[in-house]
């Protein structure tokens, strides 16, 4: 193993034993569980697929947690003389990921649970389904550990496949079958900027291990390369305009599943991203500022679409571009702190990326459960016809509440504490002396500022029209609590984005630490000069403490001067107005439409109207539709595959449906072969 | 500490200032300086009606608005004295504390289920999305210009500048004073005396708010006006002796009171349609300031 030797901390043989051990029996576990999935009642399938899950989560956390200590986990696989070595690695950063990843998957498998439970009378489609879910986490955890390109590949196809599989779980609802059909589409069109930057890798090196990267961005420029795999990673991760499977495949998907996807597999797209990163050696400068432009783009334009759509899942979707935008930010500065030198804006940048990532994993799952309950209890989709759900529904109210609140980035949740290391990081770089950054620094800093403002908008917006007032339309079924197993995920989740808001130290270190090792040796000794500021934003905590201090002291004043005054329960005041009903009500649509108005050059609104014609004295009843498009996918993409399509009519005599010209399709290709080769143009 | 006491005074007067010019102006003599502290004793010591609409969410958010008040008013300092709190990058914490206390009397107005209440509520958040660049990009450029981030630092180490420094002040209180009358929903972008509650912005999201809670939300807007005063004050004072500068405050907090009573007796609202817009604006204003900050760091060749 010759470029293993300049690695500090190679394994000692027992350890790779110990490693080579545990993934031997999560393999094994997870056969066991198929075969058991296929065979078993309906009952307990969720549970074996639930504690598979568990069983993999385990024993790989047990070899991550060792890894984000330092030492890395190292074991390779000797295949043939093709393949080569195959490297399984875990190192601080696919520690970090392999964490995240089964952190949410447990939860979503518990949630799966109780949300899979209105299925039980279709056996076939749950066995498959826990099937696919087993291997899909599986998959995600060895896309982290795999340092081969080859190899990597396969698991990235495994993850996207099965993933697009779970996607079409209603697979009788053309939309779901359209959405998982797209998504399959662009996740190969990423596949593809993978395997051209790989074999590109390949033919310059002549190695198939992740570690000649590091000769290629030695040699060559590094500009082209990272940013075709920043396509083929961006495409998964969701950076504009590449974003356009998202918004489709989330809301079709079950919630368990699109919590999964939006916790954690965009999320592979930025492992992607940084592992590229780890291995660059020039250009840092440019191409921090090309990843911060686009980024502060894709937060905006996320954020802004999820504000007008009425579709919940649809805008939990926008709104995980917009997080996907906020994290890009991060790598952009600490690019940006790589060019500059500047270790501070390293740590800052990076480390905010990294914090926010596990912080949306985080609450993003959170929101898609809790509005997965939604869906189960109203079937229906749409914010317009819900309201006053709070009261049938508290638990979950509360907990979207706590979701809505920490995506926002608003103290003292979590979602604040990464929010502010990468403010300071903007600050922070605001300190080079050139102009041009400091411009851009300064248009993100407003960029940032306005993403939180939009999604204050757009979360109470979605709250107050879901939860508060009262129900617009009636329902068919009376929601109610959803079950215990449902419910437990989410309070787990929750009691972890507490812990990140307040013992930030904890996971703070933790990504220094990682950070120590992310980039070799150019910044391990800086490490110390960002002391100060980590003290800084551990603080945080402190100040939040503070305020929730005051908001318990203000609470309790208020309950001893109200007590015993007059309390009374009244109509709401109705501005004079005697006769109010429920639809009346503000709406969702009513409440972003001037926003929409706005910004309407981005996001394409349709109306769908006939106006009153003109002898028309006593209108008929008629219908007024208003919904909202992707701009990109509207004004471009539909643009470019309209003309494919139409293109492809010329080629229609080729598919024509008579078994005869398929089989002389076949001899044509036979006899082409044959004659090529014996002509010797072949060999 | 210090900030805090002139604060709270200057808060005690602020509204009643305003309400006095405005009478003034218009011919009548006008409540006395203190009106607006006694309806707000008054308020707390009646009973509350709640709408049956409601849920719990209406009842905590008065009480977590004011807290979000409280707590920035913490973080702002006085010349060379600091606020009760004061650390790098405090001023994020200020916009992000006062957003989540927005985020609660947004979502209390939507509890209500009133469709007039949604109406305010709607603008309120559109309104303060669009003045959240502003303050940003203004404090950014104080950190460019001070190479800190704290408010405190900040504001200690801006007199140290040549003139155009002070015409950046100037520029900077326009700014704040805009973002203060978002904030608290007054003239150019809000009628607070408006009768129209489809005109309204603040005042119709708390249409069903009574007794204490409605004390408690006065008290914040009362709060809020003295704060951003006070931040305004900051931006003069520097580093100036106590015998100095604490009249100037209350003198600014003055000028700044009656500037508002009296814009508000001589001026029309905008048009609603156009707030946007004009909110939009102190974006450039603020890139304005930028660029005077580049200008005066020489960064331009």
């Amino acid at each position: 193993m010759p470029y293993f030797a300049s690695r500090n901390n190679v394994n000692s043989e027992d350890k790779m034993m110990e490693m080579e051990g545990l993934l031997n029996l999560s393999w094994s576990a997870t056969l066991v569980a198929i075969i058991a999935l296929c065979f078993n009642s309906t009952k307990f399938k969720s549970y074996i697929a639930a504690s598979t899950v568990v069983v993999n989560a385990i024993l790989t956390s047990l070899q991550a947690v060792g890894a984000l200590n330092g030492e890395v986990q190292e074991l390779i696989f000797q295949a043939n003389s093709f393949w080569g070595d195959i490297p399984v690695r875990i190192d601080g950063l696919s520690a970090w990921f392999i964490l995240i990843v089964n952190f949410t998957s447990v939860t979503g498998v518990i949630y799966g649970i109780g949300y899979l439970k209105p299925y039980e009378n279709s056996s076939q489609k749950l066995s498959f389904h826990w099937i696919l879910f087993v291997v899909f986490h599986l998959s995600m955890v060895w896309v982290c550990m795999l340092q081969h390109t080859f190899a990597f590949l396969v698991a990235w196809e495994v993850m996207s496949l099965s993933s697009m599989l779970l996607v079409i779980f209603d697979h009788h609802k053309p939309k779901t079958l359209q959405a998982g059909i797209n998504y399959l589409v662009q996740m190969h069109i990423s596949v593809t900027f993978l395997t051209v930057g790989f074999i590109w890798v390949y033919f310059q090196t002549g190695s198939f291990s992740f570690d000649a990267f590091q000769t290629y961005f030695g040699a060559n420029s590094n500009i082209w390369l990272f940013l075709i795999f920043f396509i083929g990673f961006g495409i998964k991760a969701g950076f504009i305009p590449l974003h356009s499977w998202l918004p489709h495949a989330h809301p079709a998907a079950p919630s368990h599943v699109s919590g999964v996807m939006s916790g954690v597999i965009v999320k592979l797209g930025i492992y992607g991203i940084f592992r590229i990163i780890s291995f660059l050696k020039a250009d840092f400068l440019i191409l921090g500022e090309i990843v911060l432009t686009i980024s502060v783009l894709t937060g905006v334009y996320g954020i802004l679409n999820a504000a007008v759509h009425r579709d919940f899942k649809r805008m939990l979707a926008f709104c995980t571009i917009e997080n996907i935008g906020i994290i890009g930010i991060g790598i952009g500065l600490g690019l940006m702190g790589m060019g500059n030198g500047s270790v501070v804006l390293y740590y800052l940048g990076f480390g905010g990326a990294l914090l926010h990532v596990l912080n949306h994993s985080l609450f993003k799952s959170l929101l898609f459960y809790s509005a997965g309950a939604v869906y189960q209890q109203v079937h229906t989709r749409d914010m317009n016809k819900l309201g006053g759900l709070i009261k049938q529904m508290p638990k979950t109210a509360v907990l979207f509440l706590i979701g809505a609140m920490a995506i926002g980035g608003l103290p003292p949740f979590n979602g604040f504490v990464s929010e502010f290391i990468l403010y300071n990081g903007l600050l922070e770089g605001l300190k080079t002396s050139d102009i041009s950054q400091i411009s851009l620094l300064v248009v993100t800093l407003g960029g940032l500022s306005i993403i939180g403002g939009i999604s204050v908008l757009t979360f109470t917006k979605t709250f107050g029209t879901i939860f508060l007032g009262s129900e617009r339309k009636p329902l068919a079924h009376q929601p109610a609590e959803v079950s215990k197993s449902m419910l437990w995920p989410q309070y787990l989740i929750v009691a972890m984005m507490l812990s990140v808001a307040f013992l930030p130290r904890f996971y703070l270190n933790t990504i220094l630490n990682l950070l120590d090792n992310f980039v070799n040796n150019r910044f391990v000794a800086g490490s110390s000069g960002f002391a100060a500021y980590a003290e800084n934003i551990t603080n945080i905590n402190l100040y939040s403490l503070l305020f929730i201090a005051i908001v318990a002291v203000s609470w309790m004043i208020r309950a001893f001067v109200v007590k015993g005054k007059t309390r009374e329960m009244q109509p709401t005041w109705g501005c004079a107005y005697v006769a109010p009903n429920n639809r009346m009500q503000y709406t969702g649509k009513s409440f972003s439409k001037s926003l929409g108005k706005i910004f309407g050059f981005l996001l394409v609104e349709e109306k769908r109207y006939s106006e009153l014609a003109a002898g028309e004295i006593f209108p008929e009843t008629r219908k007024y539709e208003s919904h909202y498009h992707d701009f990109f996918e509207y004004r471009f993409i539909s643009y470019i595959t309209h003309h494919l399509v139409y293109a492809a009519n010329y080629f229609k005599f080729i598919q024509n449906g008579r078994v005869q010209s398929y089989v002389w399709y076949g001899i044509v290709f036979m006899v082409a072969i044959f004659t090529l080769t014996v002509l010797t143009v072949l060999k | 500490m210090l900030s805090l006491i002139l604060i709270l005074i200057a808060a005690v007067f602020f509204t009643g200032v305003i309400i006095r010019v405005k009478s003034m102006s218009s011919g009548r003599k006008g409540p006395g300086i203190l009106q607006p502290v006694f309806d707000v004793v008054r308020l707390f010591k009646k009973g509350v009606v709640y709408s049956e609409t409601t849920s719990f969410i209406f009842q905590i958010a008065p009480t977590i608005y004011f807290s979000s008040v409280v707590m920035v008013m913490l973080v702002v300092p006085f010349g060379q004295s600091k606020g009760v709190l004061s650390f790098d990058g405090d001023f994020i914490f200020f916009a992000y504390i006062l957003a989540l206390g927005k985020f609660f009397s947004i979502i209390s107005a939507m509890d209500t289920g009133s469709s007039f209440e949604g109406m305010g509520a709607s603008r309120e958040a559109l309104y303060s999305m669009f003045a959240e660049p502003a303050f940003f990009i203004l404090m950014g450029s104080l950190a460019l210009l001070t190479g800190h981030t704290s408010f405190h630092e900040m504001f200690a180490a801006l007199h140290i500048g040549s003139y155009i420094s002070y015409a950046l002040a100037i520029l900077g209180t326009f700014v704040l004073m805009m973002v203060a009358m978002i904030e608290n929903s007054r003239m150019p972008i809000d009628d607070p005396k408006t009768h129209l509650e489809l005109t309204m912005v603040h005042e119709v999201m708390i249409l069903d708010n009574s007794g204490f809670d409605l004390g408690l939300i006065l008290t914040a807007g009362y709060l809020k006006f003295a704060i951003y005063g006070a931040l305004v004050v900051n931006l003069f004072i520097g580093m100036f002796p106590y015998h100095y500068s604490i009249p100037m405050f209350f003198v600014i907090q003055f000028v700044l009171a009656s500037g508002v009573g009296l814009i508000e007796s001589f001026m029309a609202r905008f048009r609603m349609s156009h707030n946007a817009q004009f909110i939009f604006v102190l974006t450039s204003v603020s890139l304005l300031i930028f660029f005077g900050a580049l200008l005066i760091l020489g960064k331009f060749v």
